[in-house]
């Protein structure tokens, strides 16, 4: 809903018409055998109405964040890791199958989630790893269309690791004086005499330059382009028990695969990591956070409250994430089976009055 | 064989040379024209190491281009804090994006609403209806295709957003086409710019219309529009052009106004050609759609991103094949409607009532299946693909994964690094009268000029040295495709078995989106270079082993005899026959080939690649625009020079 609109209200029944969507599976067969008809009856009745609504807008501005929505419908950002997939998928088949919600999930990366809120295009980030000059800018203290949604349980750590069989071998390398006596154990062909930093994927929170600047080590950075073909990458490596030195994160259900340690740099202080390009510090402990569109909130529907309701833990998230990239199940079927096991951890979450649909 | 007519294959901007006129030593004087230029660079190379890198040897300086980044970054900030408040976004950029996002959203529910026995025979009908019956089966191979990989929604949504986007495309496309078709001036003016726009890579296209018209759907529906114009407007030109000057004057003497030659002569008569543009503009649109996925797009090119970012290289093959049918089926659809081939006879008496028997039956598919309850496709009835397909893949990965991972290091010791210290260690302004120097010898001396142009353009956006890097990779990437497609193609067209084998191959790997290239090349030859290499050279493949096919089918077979009779071997009937008579063919071969590599640097990012592309990819997830479209730009500054330099010299027609 727009907060303010100088031209009086948009008519909500008009609004409720746009951005019901692509994923979207049947709600009315979903919920048996009774309801086809009303679908048949509400799609007509959709169809002329956004006909309408294109006249209605065709005669007057457009902001971004009148786009018009389905109040039944949730839209989720699906941001690049399994881990956030995971979270997002067993909130989707919650909404879905216990509250009768369509849901919605488009995949983006971080920053343009964040200007999709902006816009009105979705709802929710459900995992937030930072980003405090975003926030500076869609927050409360800029344009006004985000809000932090406190924390959602999980605790993020990104860091550099190295497989266990380096460390077996030169213990001294698990912190950053060590490491830098070693870069050269990480040379490649594609580093030639310099020692090589598998990075990130490009969407991904990142300071590694600046900490090869401050602390002074021998290495490139090669970006691998996106978590799959780096978790190959090091999953080949590890095969081979060649070394390898990367930027990793937990919680990631690769930890639970491979044998990582984290090499120790001076913890995080606050200001430490201001300049990206000297950055003489660890990455942060990030209590990660749900970030949702101001006018999702403002609308206060059950939805809402149950994505406000919601945590749950690291060991809870990589469960379900090891489900869908190890066993390489569906998503939704993974989503499923954590779901129908773990009644009890999810039922507090939904809002009062639904425990019992 | 001097004036021998040239095979009819082969045409386009490729145009052929003098016809063989001048033989061997004009060659051999410009091959050793190329290679002195080339030992100047190399000269001038160590000579720039001997002294140490002064600093008038360098690269290019990157002032001016800081300045454009950081000027594109302040329109971006403008346009973040301003969206909602001024005009030009509150009455036109948000309304083409919240019309186009219900459209799309609109359409994808008419086809759910229809179920999905009901899309299937509408779609199987009017397949039938316009392009035979052969077609038809076609286009149901590919709604059971849909149905039996469990994507039936993804791929209806996919297919409400080719709708949608090709609308778009053919509203704007054709009358700009007409006009262009009708006014000599118009046509030059926007010639440029649709050349700009196919060099353009897809990735560098998300990110400005990210920011115009948001994420999701909308910005997919337009950006699949604005990529897939192009030919549609060409073709459309070329079709009016093609219209017998004598039916226009006819027409005109009669005392026809213009609209009525137009519409009474032109179109009419141009309609079977501008339908071909319209397919073209399908195709582009399919694989534009996939990558508009990024985007956040749904439907199959979702699945597949999905499936690679999960290394699940078995349901990325189950999307892609869903992918190549859909392709394919709308490729025969509207090539047959083009060629006007196949067509069932139907009188003309019956062809209303058919129209309406075929209507009717639709209406009461769609009646009992919704009565009945059905719905998309049911997920659970579907055949398992991903699971043999990712056992294949890790048995060929254990097999031969160290040899591939050998021969990469060995390309990046020998091949690709002293190439790229070659181009990023020279100064600036050698490399750019080096690439000068080579385009005016193969191509003259406009080409010439362009080429240097477009590298000082390169350099004035500040990225010298990435855009150096990416060319060396560009050269070593074309220069085996051309290899290998010079040596595929020849031994097709020695072979019709081998070449009955390969060409549905080669159809599927041309419509199989770049992505899935990419994994299946990670596993292989790990990060960096040599793996998006490797995955540019699969894809830019097929194209070139089917020109260099069709041009040596092409040449005639009376010359052939000849040559025969005078007791030519085979290898010089090859060399000293074909290939020259060929030449149209490959020279569109090479160039078709290198802006394909080109297409895929940007890719090629996602598996460690850097240089442009990753820039492209970084500016587009970190919001940098100025660092995302100036390294797209560039891409398109190292595409003019690699399509001038191969488009070989233009001939005077004889």
């Amino acid at each position: 809903m727009p907060r303010q609109d100088p031209r009086g209200p948009f008519p909500d029944r008009v609004r409720a018409l746009f951005g019901t969507g692509a994923r979207t599976a049947p709600r009315s067969a979903r919920r048996g055998p009774g309801a086809p008809a009303p679908r048949r009856a509400s799609l007509l009745v959709r169809g002329i109405a956004v006909g309408l609504a294109l006249a209605a807008v065709s005669a007057c501005a457009v902001r971004t964040d009148q786009i018009a929505r389905d109040p039944g419908v949730v839209r989720m950002a699906l941001n690049g890791w399994v881990g956030y997939e995971a979270s997002a998928e067993v909130l989707a088949y919650i909404l879905r199958e216990e509250m009768g919600y369509d849901v919605q999930l488009v995949r983006t990366d971080e920053q343009p989630s964040w200007q999709a809120l902006d816009q009105g295009v979705l709802d929710v980030i459900v995992e937030n790893w930072g980003h405090e000059d975003l926030m500076d800018l869609y927050g409360p203290e800029g344009n006004g269309t985000v809000v932090d949604g406190g924390p959602n349980g999980n605790v993020g750590g990104i860091g550099w690791y190295v497989p266990g069989y380096v460390v077996d071998e030169y213990p001294e390398i698990a912190a950053v004086d060590g490491l830098k006596e070693h870069t050269d154990l990480f040379r490649t062909a594609e580093t030639g005499d310099r020692g090589e930093f598998l990075g990130g994927a490009p969407g991904f929170v990142t300071q590694d330059q600046g900490m090869v600047n401050a602390f002074d080590l021998d290495l490139e950075i090669v970006f691998a382009g996106s978590e799959a073909s780096q978790i190959t990458e090091v999953r080949r490596r590890y095969a081979e028990e060649e070394p390898v030195l990367f930027y990793f994160y937990d919680p990631q259900w690769l930890q639970e695969e491979l044998e990582l340690v984290r090499v120790d740099f001076p913890a995080w202080e606050p200001g430490c990591d201001e300049d990206l390009e000297w950055v003489p510090c660890d990455y942060p402990v990030y209590d990660m956070n749900k970030i949702f569109r101001t006018g999702f909130v403002e609308a206060d529907e059950p939805s809402y409250q149950f994505l406000d309701n919601w945590t749950w833990t690291n060991e809870q998230q990589n469960e379900v994430a090891r489900m869908i990239a190890e066993e390489g199940l569906d998503p939704t079927e993974a989503a499923e089976i954590w779901v129908d096991g773990n009644r009890d951890v999810w039922e507090p979450w939904l809002p009062e009055g639904r425990a019992d649909r | 064989m001097a004036a021998v007519t040239r095979p009819a294959a082969g045409s386009g901007k490729a145009a052929p040379g003098g016809a063989g006129g001048g033989g061997p030593s004009l060659l051999r004087n410009t091959w050793v024209q190329a290679a002195a230029v080339v030992a100047v660079l190399v000269a001038g190379y160590w000579a720039t190491r001997a002294l140490g890198g002064p600093a008038w040897a360098g690269p290019f300086p990157t002032a001016v281009g800081d300045a454009f980044m950081a000027w594109l970054d302040g329109v971006y900030g403008w346009i973040v804090v301003n969206r909602n408040d001024s005009p030009l976004f509150l009455y036109f950029f948000n309304y083409v994006s919240v019309g186009l996002g219900s459209a799309v959203v609109l359409i994808d529910q008419f086809l759910g609403f229809l179920t999905w026995p009901g899309v299937t025979v509408l779609g199987v009908l009017t397949a039938w209806r316009v392009a035979g019956w052969r077609v038809a089966l076609l286009v149901l191979a590919a709604f059971g295709v849909f149905a039996l990989t469990g994507l039936w929604n993804e791929s209806m949504t996919t297919l409400a957003l080719i709708i949608a986007s090709v609308f778009i495309a053919l509203l704007f496309g054709i009358p700009l086409g007409v006009l262009a078709g009708r006014s000599d001036r118009f046509h030059r003016g926007v010639r440029p710019v649709l050349d700009f726009m196919q060099i353009m890579p897809a990735f560098a296209y998300l990110l400005p219309f990210v920011l115009l018209f948001g994420i999701g759907n909308p910005a997919a529906a337009v950006v699949t529009a604005v990529y897939a114009f192009p030919p549609v407007v060409r073709i459309t030109a070329l079709a009016i052009r093609e219209v017998p000057g004598g039916a226009v004057e006819a027409a005109t003497s009669l005392g026809s106004t213009p609209w009525q030659v137009l519409t009474k002569v032109q179109l009419p008569l141009a309609r079977r050609t501008i339908l071909l543009g319209v397919n073209q503009t399908i195709m582009l649109a399919v694989s534009m759609v996939v990558i508009a996925s990024v985007i956040g797009a749904g439907g199959l090119g979702d699945a597949i991103y999905q499936a690679l970012s999960k290394v699940n290289v078995g349901q990325a093959f189950q999307a892609g094949l869903a992918i190549v049918m859909l392709a394919i089926a709308l490729d025969r659809v509207t090539g047959a409607v083009g060629h006007g081939a196949r067509t069932p006879d139907v009188p003309e008496r019956l062809r209303l009532p058919l129209l309406g028997g075929g209507l009717v039956l639709t209406v009461a598919v769609v009646a009992v299946a919704r009565l009945m309850g059905v719905r998309g496709w049911p997920r659970e009835v579907a055949v398992d693909l991903a699971a043999p397909v990712n056992a294949v893949y890790e048995a060929v990965q254990a097999a031969i994964g160290p040899t591939t991972a050998a021969l990469g290091a060995w390309t990046l010791d020998w091949v690709l690094g002293p190439l790229g210290s070659l181009l990023t260690g020279s100064p600036w302004w050698l490399v750019t009268l080096a690439a000068a120097a080579l385009a005016w010898i193969f191509s003259g001396f406009g080409a010439g000029a362009v080429s240097g142009l477009a590298f000082v353009g390169a350099g004035l956006l500040g990225v010298w040295d990435n855009a150096m890097d990416t060319l060396s990779q560009v050269l070593v990437a074309s220069a085996l495709t051309i290899a290998l497609g010079v040596v595929i193609g020849v031994l097709m067209s020695r072979n019709d078995v081998l070449a009955a084998i390969l060409k549905p191959v080669l159809d599927a790997m041309q419509t199989l989106p770049p992505f899935v290239y990419l994994i299946p090349a990670v596993a292989l030859f790990s990060i960096g270079r040599v793996p998006a290499l490797v995955a540019a050279v699969v894809f830019a493949l097929p194209p070139v082993i089917r020109l260099v096919d069709d041009g040596i089918r092409g040449v005639p077979a009376p010359t052939l005899e000849a040559a025969r009779s005078q007791g030519s071997t085979k290898w010089q009937l090859l060399t000293k026959v074909e290939l020259p008579m060929a030449r149209g063919s490959m020279l569109l071969a090479v160039n078709q080939g290198i802006i394909l590599v080109l297409s895929m640097v940007v890719m090629g990012a996602l598996v460690g690649a850097g240089s442009l592309g990753f820039d492209v990819v970084f500016g587009l997830a970190q919001n940098q625009l100025g660092l995302g479209l100036a390294s797209g730009l560039a891409i398109v500054c190292l595409g003019l020079f690699l399509d001038r330099l191969t488009q070989g010299r233009r001939a005077p027609r004889a």
